[in-house]
C-alpha cells in the first residue's frame, strides 16, 4: 500500500502542472498580505484609542442599517467587543505574522480546496482517459488498494498544500509584519465575551480544524472521478460546490435549515475560537455529519470503481 | 501443470453472449494464438483472464491459483500488453518502469536494468515516454510487462500500428521468452501470417465460441507439399507434369503451375521440365497457410 501511494505521489509531483498549482497557492497568500497592507489595518497610526473608537462607531452604524444581513450584524458585534476589550484593558491591537496566519486559515482552506479538487478530480479518470488504467489494474494489486492509495494521495496533496500555505503565510507575513509576538495571546469572542488563548495554540487549531472542508471537497471530486471517469465533470462540479458551499455556509449561517447543510459543519474552529454558526449544533453532531457525507460518497464511487469492466 | 487453465469461460453483457464456454490450457514455454474476426471475443477473453473484465461463468486458473481466491498472487504471475501500450507520458521511461515494478514484490534494481537492456532502451530510458516513437513505446510496454518475471504473458493485438521492423522485433522477443525462459504466451491477433510465424498452437474463435485448436508444429511436418513451378511455357509444363503424376490435380495461374507432391520428388520433376526445353524461373514450396486452415474451419462452422 505504501508503494502504491508513492506511485500516486510520483504521478502528482512529477508533473509541471502540479507545481503551477502550488505556485498559485503561494501567490494567493502573498496577495492576502498585500491586501492587508493596503487596507491599512495592519499598522495603526496615531493614537490607537481614537482609531478604535472610530471603528466602533462605524461598526454600530453598519449593524443598525435595515438591510444588514444577520452575519454582518454578528460580525460587527464581535469586532465591537474586541475593540472595546482593547480599550478597556489598555492593550494596543497589533497585527503580527502569527495572528495574520491564524486569520488566513479560513481563506486559505478555500483556495487550497479549489486547487486540490483539480488533482483529486483527475486522479482516477485520467488513468481511464490515457489508457494506463489497463496496466494499472493488471498488476498484482487489488482494485481496493489502488482506490484507497489514490484517495490517500489526493488528501495528502491537499494537506501538503495546507502546510505550504501555512508556512508561506508565516514567512511572508513575518517579512512584512514582523515575527514578534509568538509568545502573545490570541483574542476571540465566544458566548458574548472576549476570551484568549496562546497564539501557538490558535495557529494549530485554526489550521487543523479547517481540514474537514478540504476533506469534503476532495472526496467529492474523487468520488465523481472514480465513479464517472470524467475529469471535466468532476473538476467543474467540485469547483462549483466548493465555492457555493463556502459562500452559502458563510452568508446563510444561522438560518434554521443550515443545520443540515454540511458546509455549516466543516469549519470546526466554530467550537473553539468562535460561536457555533447554527445555534444548537455540537462538535459531535458536526463530526458525525461530516463522516456520514464522506461514507456516502465512498459508497457511491467504491463499488463503481471496483466492479467496472474496463473496455 | 499448465500456466493457464480456462474452463467454460463465459461473458454475457445484457442478453448478448460475448464469450461462450471457452475452455483451453496453455503450457509453459508455449506460444498460443487466439485467432478470429473482429468481435469474435478474443479481446474479451484476454481481459477476463487479466482481471479487467468480470466473467459471467467459468473458471480461470493461473499457475494453479484461482484469482477469485487470491487475486494478488494470481496476478503476480502475469504480464500484460493490451493493444498499444499506454504509459505515463509525463514520466520518463525509467519512472514508468519504477512505477510498475513497485506494484510487484521483489523486483531488484538489477532486474530493472536487465529488462531495459533486454528491450534495448538504454539510451532513451531517462527521456519522457511522451517523446517515444510507437516502436519505443512498444518496447517500454514489453519491459513493463516483463520486469516482474511473469510466467504467463498475455498480449492483445500487440502488432496493431507497428511497422514491419517493429513486428519482427517483437516476434523475436516473444520466441526468445518462450524458448529460453519458458514463459507461456497467449497472443490475440487478426493477422494470420503473423500468428503462423510464431505460434505453436492457435485457437479459432467465432461469435464467442471456440471452434477449434490447431497444432501448427504438426502442420509444419506434413509430407506432401504444394509446389509451384514458374515457367515460360505453362501449357507444355502441365502436359509433362500430368504424365508424371497420373491423375493429380494440377492448378495453373498464368505462368505458374501448382501441384501437390512429396518433397523428394521436386528435383526429379524440375529436371524433367528442363529436359523438355522449358525455362524454369523458380520452384517454390507452399505450405498450407494458416489462412487456409482458418477459412476451412470457419466455413465448416457456418455450414453447420
Amino acid at each position: 500500500m505504501i508503494h502504491l501511494i508513492r506511485n500516486e505521489n510520483m504521478k502528482i509531483y512529477k508533473r509541471t502542472r502540479t507545481w503551477i498549482l502550488i505556485g498559485i497557492v503561494m501567490l494567493f497568500v502573498i496577495l492576502q498580505i498585500f491586501n492587508l497592507k493596503s487596507s491599512g489595518s495592519a499598522i495603526v497610526e496615531g493614537d490607537w484609542r481614537i482609531q478604535l473608537e472610530q471603528d466602533i462607531a462605524f461598526l454600530k452604524l453598519d449593524a443598525s442599517k435595515p438591510d444588514a444581513l444577520p452575519i454582518e450584524i454578528k460580525q460587527a458585534e464581535k469586532l465591537i467587543l474586541l475593540n472595546q476589550y482593547h480599550l478597556d484593558t489598555d492593550l494596543p491591537p497589533s497585527t503580527n505574522t502569527w495572528s495574520f496566519a491564524v486569520d488566513q486559515a479560513g481563506n486559505l482552506i478555500v483556495a487550497i480546496s479549489l486547487i486540490s479538487v483539480i488533482i483529486a478530480g483527475e486522479i482516477v479518470s485520467a488513468e481511464f482517459i490515457s489508457g494506463t488504467i489497463k496496466l494499472l489494474l493488471t498488476r498484482s494489486a487489488s482494485r481496493t488498494k489502488i482506490y484507497f492509495s489514490k484517495y490517500i494521495a489526493s488528501i495528502l496533496f491537499g494537506l501538503a498544500l495546507l502546510l505550504i500555505g501555512a508556512i508561506i503565510s508565516v514567512i511572508f507575513g513575518g517579512v512584512v509584519l514582523g515575527f514578534q509576538g509568538l509568545g502573545g495571546s490570541f483574542l476571540f469572542v465566544k458566548n458574548g465575551s472576549v476570551e484568549q488563548t496562546t497564539i501557538i495554540q490558535a495557529l494549530f487549531q485554526s489550521y487543523l480544524l479547517h481540514i474537514p472542508f478540504l476533506l469534503l471537497t476532495v472526496t467529492l471530486a474523487f468520488m465523481i472521478s472514480a465513479a464517472f471517469k470524467s475529469s471535466t465533470f468532476s473538476i467543474v462540479i467540485s469547483l462549483l460546490v466548493t465555492v457555493a458551499g463556502f459562500v452559502i455556509a458563510t452568508a446563510m449561517n444561522s438560518w434554521g435549515w443550515t443545520k443540515y447543510f454540511v458546509f455549516s459543519h466543516t469549519n470546526l474552529t466554530q467550537y473553539f475560537l468562535d460561536d457555533p454558526s447554527v445555534p444548537g449544533i455540537t462538535l459531535g453532531f458536526s463530526v458525525v455529519f461530516i463522516l456520514l457525507h464522506l461514507i456516502v460518497m465512498h459508497l457511491i464511487s467504491y463499488p463503481a470503481f471496483v466492479k467496472r469492466d474496463v473496455v | 501443470m499448465p500456466v493457464l487453465q480456462i474452463d467454460h469461460l463465459t461473458k454475457k453483457i445484457g442478453r448478448k453472449t460475448i464469450v461462450d464456454g471457452v475452455s483451453l490450457n496453455l503450457n509453459k514455454g508455449e506460444i498460443f494464438g487466439l485467432l478470429g474476426p473482429n468481435g469474435a471475443g478474443k479481446t474479451t477473453t484476454i481481459r477476463m483472464i487479466v482481471g479487467l473484465m468480470s466473467k459471467t461463468a467459468g473458471k480461470i486458473i493461473i499457475n494453479g491459483v484461482d484469482p477469485q481466491n487470491d487475486y494478488e498472487k494470481a496476478m503476480s504471475n502475469i504480464g500484460v500488453i493490451v493493444e498499444n501500450p499506454d504509459l505515463y507520458k509525463y514520466l520518463s521511461g525509467y519512472d514508468n518502469l519504477i512505477h510498475f515494478s513497485r506494484m510487484s514484490k521483489g523486483v531488484s534494481e538489477q532486474r530493472i536494468k536487465d529488462v531495459i537492456a533486454l528491450v534495448g532502451l538504454e539510451h532513451s530510458i531517462h527521456e519522457k515516454a511522451g517523446t517515444y516513437s510507437l516502436g519505443m513505446r512498444q518496447r517500454l510496454g514489453l519491459a513493463v510487462a516483463l520486469v516482474h518475471r511473469p510466467s504467463l504473458l498475455l498480449l492483445d493485438e500487440p502488432t496493431n500500428g507497428l511497422d514491419p521492423a517493429g513486428i519482427r522485433e517483437l516476434r523475436a522477443h516473444l520466441i526468445h521468452l518462450a524458448r529460453h525462459e519458458e514463459v507461456g504466451i497467449m497472443i490475440s491477433s487478426h493477422l494470420m501470417s503473423e500468428m503462423e510465424l510464431m505460434c505453436d498452437r492457435v485457437a479459432v474463435l467465432q461469435q464467442g465460441k471456440l471452434i477449434g485448436i490447431r497444432d501448427l508444429t504438426v502442420a509444419k511436418q506434413v509430407s506432401d507439399v504444394q509446389v509451384q513451378f514458374e515457367v515460360d511455357r505453362p501449357d507444355l509444363a502441365v502436359q509433362i507434369l500430368q504424365t508424371l503424376t497420373v491423375g493429380q490435380e494440377i492448378g495453373r495461374d498464368e505462368d505458374r503451375v501448382i501441384l501437390r507432391i512429396a518433397k523428394s520428388q521436386i528435383p526429379e520433376f524440375t529436371q524433367k521440365l528442363i529436359e523438355a526445353g522449358i525455362q524454369v524461373y523458380g520452384v517454390h514450396t507452399l505450405k498450407p497457410t494458416l489462412e487456409d486452415t482458418f477459412l476451412e474451419m470457419t466455413e465448416g462452422e457456418q455450414q453447420k
